[in-house]
């Protein structure tokens, strides 16, 4: 996980709490782990070799109804070992939670990542196989393996689904289920699912990954926006 | 046609969102073997590129430089007194070895071509399968390995410090390791800071290429057509989901930094077993990394062949027609590689264009600059 960056200090009580999150990995509701087969909506056996993808903004909403939000721009690597992601979050109580998936528009393109520290997720080093140009800016979920078109066959096809522009960003809200009390000087800890089995099926919209095995869609095109669609009801949230 | 370019939009916004951190802090001159008396160095990061993090224990300061480069020339580095790190680092062959395999002075080959030494102070990780993650890491190894300069260290060391009482030395290395780091007692982290530190001031960015982003030249016609091709999508889009008859070399050579790396690991279908070497995966102990080796800058790639880890190519031409075949398939290779689609598919023109955009990175003025070339 990499991220960079702190509060708006207009939300930063003086003392705040911090949130930990587990970044767990499922398919079809198993736990799963990047480089191990699993199977598709159509018996493809497959393997997710790499995911990635950015979050930004991070937001929590208080019991008032008022949202606190982060500058920070986080990077998930699910093929890294680090599974948490750390945020200060001033202390209260919590119901729900909203986050982007992707980079805002405002510094999705036309900064140069050079422009950075190094250590940003933003940054030519932080951002290595993130970024498309500068026009037309970061990839903002990469889901990357093999696949095979039938079950007992070597996993050799490959499938690389780059979704990113400005029209793909998509915003994810998560109602809290029991609320997330922060407490000053504490760490809460909370669970941050990804089901990636969803990023390609849902009752409304299924990819074939023998049919459409590829999107780079720094051009726009509807495949990657359909992932990003996919991929919005893919999270869950549990405190623990 | 002139060329011209599209200069980077430089949003105050960049400046917004940006935070301190303790890593990008700017090296301090507060370690033991820091001397204070030294000239501090101001590095000149060039237009478009990133910063570059100095590690915290050694900054650089023009006496480090100097006896750094000293050091890489210094064939009393090696068991047998004839070769130095630039033996297997040519200048004129963008400080790489124009040999596939460089050989040792014991005869023996290494099994990997030497990479070349260039812009790597921006680089995340050293050798072709990442295992060195500081250039200090990385300069121990050369010096003792029995197959390259076969001396080991402590005798290595000897021989520097011999120096301070030899009448026919031409160098007094504990002199020179004085100013720089306030000791006279030489050791091997003191050799690899004071070479790394000269490693970091091998900047090139005087390419035509660089010339035309800073808006001073004009690329031909052929030249921006590769540029163009570099950029685009691979594949003919009947065949290749999201194709546009380009040449794909952006996603792992891309222009962000103006680095022409990725600096990350891939497998670019050479082979389809990795008995031979395992590449990163030998490294990071991952099934997934098998065959994977690091994305080489094509910054002066017209000059560093042969080409890939193994130097299996001697032309830029067939490199070009191994990625417009596809490559290889195996379970690990790159998605980006065309192997299931019938490769690139680039004609004979767009593969001169490409080549010729190629060229337009060769830096002359960096692989002739005085200060890199040997001082002994």
């Amino acid at each position: 996980m990499a991220s960079c960056g702190i509060f708006r200090s207009e939300d930063l009580e003086p003392i705040p709490g911090t949130v930990r999150f587990e970044t767990a990995l499922d398919w079809d509701g198993q736990a799963y782990a990047v480089g191990n087969i699993a199977t598709d909506e159509f018996g493809h056996p497959l393997r997710l070799d790499n995911l990635q993808m950015y979050l930004a903004p991070i937001e929590f909403r208080s019991t008032d109804g008022t949202w606190t939000s982060s500058d920070d721009v986080f990077l998930l690597d699910y093929s890294e070992n680090d599974k948490y992601l750390t945020l200060p979050l001033p202390a209260g109580t919590y119901d729900a939670m909203r986050f982007g998936m992707g980079i805002p528009s405002e510094i999705n393109t036309d900064i140069d990542p050079a422009s950075y520290p190094n250590d940003h997720p933003l940054s030519v080093l932080g951002s290595a196989g993130m970024f498309w140009t500068w026009s037309s800016g970061y990839i903002f979920v990469k889901y990357e393996g093999k696949f095979a078109l039938e079950s007992g066959q070597q996993l050799i096809e490959p499938f690389s689904y780059h979704c990113g522009t400005d029209a793909s960003y998509r915003m994810v809200t998560l109602e809290l289920a029991s609320p997330l009390e922060i407490q000053r000087h504490e760490v809460t800890n909370a669970r941050l699912n990804l089901d990636a089995s969803m990023a390609l099926a849902s009752e409304t919209d299924t990819i074939n990954i023998e049919v459409d095995p590829v999107t780079h869609n720094a051009g726009g095109d509807s495949l990657g926006g359909r992932m990003m669609d996919l991929l919005v009801n893919a999270w869950s949230i549990e405190i623990l | 046609m002139a060329r011209y370019p599209i200069p980077f939009i430089l949003s105050a916004f960049a400046a917004m969102v940006m935070t301190g951190c303790d890593r990008c802090a700017d090296p301090v001159c507060d370690t033991p073997d820091c001397n204070p008396a030294a000239t501090p160095f101001e590095l000149d990061i060039p237009p478009f590129f990133p910063p570059m993090d100095i590690p915290q224990d050694n900054p650089l300061t023009e006496e480090g430089i100097a006896l750094g480069r000293l050091l890489f020339w210094e064939k009393e580095l090696s068991a047998d007194g004839s070769m130095s790190c630039g033996s297997c680092h040519l200048p004129e062959a963008g400080f790489a070895d124009p040999n596939p395999y460089s050989t040792g002075i014991t005869g023996a080959q290494g099994v990997r071509n030497a990479m070349a030494l260039i812009n790597i102070g921006w680089a995340p990780s050293y050798f072709w399968d990442g295992r060195a993650v500081t250039l200090e890491e990385q300069i121990l190894e050369p010096v003792s390995h029995p197959d390259e300069m076969a001396l080991p260290w402590p005798d290595a060391v000897d021989r520097l410090q011999a120096t301070e009482n030899d009448v026919n030395a031409i160098t007094n290395y504990p002199d020179l390791f004085e100013v720089a780091f306030t000791q006279r007692s030489i050791s091997p982290e003191l050799v690899t800071k004071a070479i790394a530190q000269f490693l970091r001031t091998m900047v090139s960015a005087n390419s035509k290429f660089d010339q035309w982003r800073r808006g001073e030249v004009s690329l031909t016609d052929e030249e921006f057509a590769g540029y163009e091709m570099f950029l685009r999508e691979g594949g003919d889009p009947e065949t290749t989901p999201g194709g546009q008859f380009g040449a794909d070399c952006f996603h792992c050579h891309g222009e962000a930094g103006l680095q022409f790396s990725d600096y990350l690991f891939r497998n670019n279908g050479l082979d389809s077993s990795f008995a031979a070497d395992a590449g990163h995966a030998s490294v990071s102990g991952n099934p997934l990394d098998s065959g994977r080796f690091k994305t080489p800058t094509l910054r002066n790639i017209a000059l560093t062949g042969p080409y890939m880890h193994d130097g299996r190519f001697n032309t830029l031409e067939e490199v070009i027609d191994h990625y417009n075949s596809g490559g290889v398939p195996s379970t690990t290779v790159d998605p980006f590689m065309k192997y299931t689609t019938g490769g690139l598919a680039l004609s004979t023109v767009q593969k001169d264009q490409l080549l010729a955009f190629l060229h337009t990175l060769t830096d002359t003025s960096f692989v002739s600059s005085p200060q890199f070339l040997d001082p002994h």
